[in-house]
């Protein structure tokens, strides 16, 4: 997807869709929260700023998740949600803004963020239905190189 | 974008105009809303049957609206779909704004309480 606000949502009605016979109901909604939720705040904070950059992302399943990947564009600084994130009980109710961190880690079951063949890349799994009466602590599988 | 009725009881029922309220089109919602404060506004019923998404920057517009108008009138909201309420639930937004099942509701409430 270009680098745009209004890619975010063709994305995410796109993923939305392509996830409909996995996740269901309120895990849906999670994703779907998350997802639009980090591909924003690239758009918004990641550089470069200009909307000809492009936003990678790929969505996998496996056994017991869905788990989708955004890559930032070219050149992007680093940036971990971890790192930066005000959970969302310490965030004013009546702040205007803040909150698409939180949301993002507190909507994904497992986060994980790391370099990729050079981009940064953001990973997001969702359990599907019945496996996420427990959320892992750990992530669902690790790959070396990468912050988890 | 937004859709505006005045209503019985000098309540004004605003639609947003947008099956999703994100970071696209949360601005423009706030600036449209706000003009209708600042235009004399202070009853106002948001809408949200038509609206299936709701971001954290929709959020913010909406509380953006709910400060403008703060003492001088009510705001609340109606129509929220199961998606819309689990992220009112998630950011505890329940706790915020007042909301209703419907416009039905809201207005008799408001109306009740004049």
């Amino acid at each position: 997807m270009q680098k745009t606000l209004e890619d975010v949502d063709l994305m995410v009605m796109s993923l939305k869709a392509a996830v409909s016979m996995v996740l269901t109901g309120d895990d849906a909604v999670r994703c779907e929260i998350s997802v639009t939720e980090a591909l924003t705040n690239i758009v918004v904070h990641a550089n470069p700023k200009t909307a000809d950059a492009f936003v990678d992302l790929i969505v996998t399943e496996i056994p017991q998740a869905v788990v989708v990947e955004i890559f930032d564009p070219a050149g992007a600084e680093a940036f971990d949600p971890r790192d930066h994130v005000k959970l969302l009980p310490a965030v004013d109710p009546m702040a205007e803004s803040g909150r698409g961190l939180g949301l993002i880690l507190k909507c994904a079951d497992v986060v994980r963020y790391g370099p990729v063949d050079g981009r940064n890349r953001l990973s997001l799994a969702f359990l599907k239905a019945g496996r996420n009466q427990s959320r892992p602590k750990k992530p669902i599988a690790t790959q070396s190189g990468e912050n988890s | 974008m937004i859709h505006t009725t005045t209503l019985d009881e000098n309540i004004t029922l605003v639609r947003p105009g947008a099956e999703r309220l994100t970071a696209a089109n949360a601005k423009m919602f706030k600036d449209e809303v706000t003009d209708i404060i600042n235009g004399g506004a202070n009853r106002v019923v948001i809408d949200f049957k038509n609206v299936t998404f709701l971001d954290s920057s929709g959020l913010g517009a909406l509380v953006g609206v709910l400060k403008k108008i703060g003492h001088r009138g009510d705001l609340v909201v109606s129509g929220l779909n199961s998606d819309v309420q689990q992220m009112f639930r998630i950011c505890r937004m329940d706790r915020v704004f007042v909301v209703y099942k419907d416009v039905d509701a809201a207005v008799q409430s408001m109306a009740e309480y004049q």
